[in-house]
């Protein structure tokens, strides 16, 4: 018997999945790239340089980030507007991070708008017109000019921060919607593992960003 | 809170001499809702539906005014029907076991958001019954022959569909839902039914029906995780296993049942 897939199965199941592959394993990629400025500038320059050598680069960019990204930004809006949270009543800890998922969906959604137009197409007029990733050589002095503005900072601090909480609870979605965790005591140890990968990722992307403007990042000259 | 710290409050609290009751309420399907406020006299162990009673006998509200007798529904009276269920001070529940002495005064009674309210309290829920003939919530059986005695199923088995099996419609798990709004989606009470069924040796045999009225338009992907549902459940069915149990089935009847044709 052929199965039938209604659209909202498959889109649903390319959401959840597109969260996780390429998307949060892209994001994994850009903290490693983004820590190399804990060495140095000219590490982080270099990494930014490799980066803009993939083979079939073009293709590479398109289908593993933009098209994931714009789709999931996009479909998780549409399942965003379907939300009617009910969180007093019901003041949950699973309810309250019901709601967290699509807050900070919505804030992901203008902050990575502002921060790819800012730093890959260098198109934010008056803050940066430098494409990071067609002048490498620039790519750190670029960042770091930035992240000297307070308020920019600030906005980047939120944004790390919604990205690493949207995917670490992203990924326990995943093992649920999949069918990957089922039990009660599987959801709540799972739930401990991506709290704990939370912080770690939060802590790694933090200190990448500080390395911009302290040399060696937070415990620079310690490590 | 407890069970033992709620009883805790009650014992050094002063009763009320009154129970101040507020009502929503509707005349028809078509008119507009309306608050009610209603006063009675504190007695110990009053229930919802004893003040309701109350009030049914007497029709007046706390201003004095004379007004028609609020209407509920109600059969049981011993939280295995699910028939009296409303939101009482915000929450899904039944009114038959919601004891005065536990509840915030005043009272707000109103009826589930998520179903016709057909009058006062009373709303219409067969679209939950629409969901469970979507889903072949049924095992099939022809004729009335014997077919002997039937497989056998472990305890552990068991034990979980009777915990399933133990679902009232009562649609607690549809209000307390925040995915859940008119028929967009078909929530946890039939999903769990659509695992009591497959998880039957002869049920197992239209495993793949009851997959599939899970996988469309409305289906179990709209599932959002608040997890609401396994918190309001009267009876304690463990929905979210059911349902996790289900992704697990409708991906891999998903992703590789076309491998098999």
């Amino acid at each position: 018997m052929g199965v039938k897939l209604s659209r909202t199965f498959v889109l649903r199941k390319l959401h959840q999945l597109s969260g996780i592959m390429p998307l949060g394993i892209f994001l994994l990629e850009h903290f490693y790239t983004n820590s190399k400025a804990l060495t140095g500038p000219a590490d982080f320059n270099n990494a930014v340089k490799d980066l803009q050598s993939i083979p079939y680069i073009l293709f590479v960019e398109i289908g593993g980030i933009f098209i994931p990204l714009i789709y999931h930004a996009v479909y998780g809006l549409v399942i965003t507007m379907e939300a009617r949270p009910n969180n007093l009543a019901y003041p949950y800890p699973r309810n309250w991070f019901y709601l967290i998922q699509r807050i900070t969906g919505m804030i992901l959604f203008f902050f990575i708008t502002f921060h790819v137009l800012n730093f890959r197409f260098g198109l934010i007029p008056g803050l940066n017109t430098i494409s990071v990733a067609h002048s490498p050589q620039m790519a750190f002095d670029i960042v770091s000019r930035e992240f000297r503005i307070i308020p920019i900072f600030i906005v980047y601090m939120i944004g790390i921060a919604a990205t690493v909480w949207h995917l670490a609870n992203g990924i326990w979605l995943f093992m649920v919607d999949w069918g990957i965790t089922i039990g009660e005591r599987a959801q709540r140890l799972t739930g401990y593992a991506c709290i704990a990968f939370g912080v770690v990722l939060l802590l790694v992307g933090i200190n990448a960003a500080i390395a911009f403007i302290r040399p060696g990042g937070l415990l620079g000259g310690i490590l | 809170m407890s069970a033992h710290a709620v009883n805790q409050k009650k014992s050094n609290r002063v009763p009320p001499k009154t129970v101040e009751i507020h009502i929503r309420r509707r005349a028809n399907p078509d008119s507009p809702q309306y608050w009610e406020v209603f006063e009675l006299p504190y007695r110990p162990n009053l229930n919802i539906i004893s003040c309701l009673m109350e009030i049914q006998k007497n029709p007046v509200t706390k201003e004095g005014n004379p007004t028609t007798p609020p209407v509920w529904q109600m059969n049981c009276l011993e939280q295995v029907c699910g028939i009296c269920t409303m939101v009482i001070n915000g929450r899904a529940r039944q009114s038959c076991s919601a004891l005065i002495d536990n509840l915030e005064q005043p009272i707000k009674l109103e009826p589930m958001s998520k179903f016709p309210n057909i009058r006062d309290l009373v709303v219409d829920r067969s679209q939950m019954f629409d969901h469970l003939k979507q889903v072949n919530a049924w095992v099939e059986l022809d004729g009335t022959h014997d077919l002997g005695p039937g497989p056998r199923m472990d305890q552990e088995e068991v034990q979980e569909r009777y915990s399933y099996s133990r679902c009232m419609t009562c649609g607690c798990c549809l209000e307390a839902c925040p995915q859940y709004e008119g028929d967009n989606y078909i929530g946890p009470q039939a999903i769990a039914q659509v695992r009591l069924f497959n998880m039957h040796p002869s049920g197992k045999m239209t495993r793949d029906e009851r997959l599939e009225g899970i996988m469309g338009e409305d289906g179990i992907t709209n599932c959002g995780n608040a997890q609401n549902c396994v918190k309001a459940c009267p009876m304690g069915i463990p929905l979210t296993r059911a349902i996790y149990e289900e992704n697990r089935e409708t991906v891999v009847h998903g992703l590789f049942g076309w491998l098999k044709s």
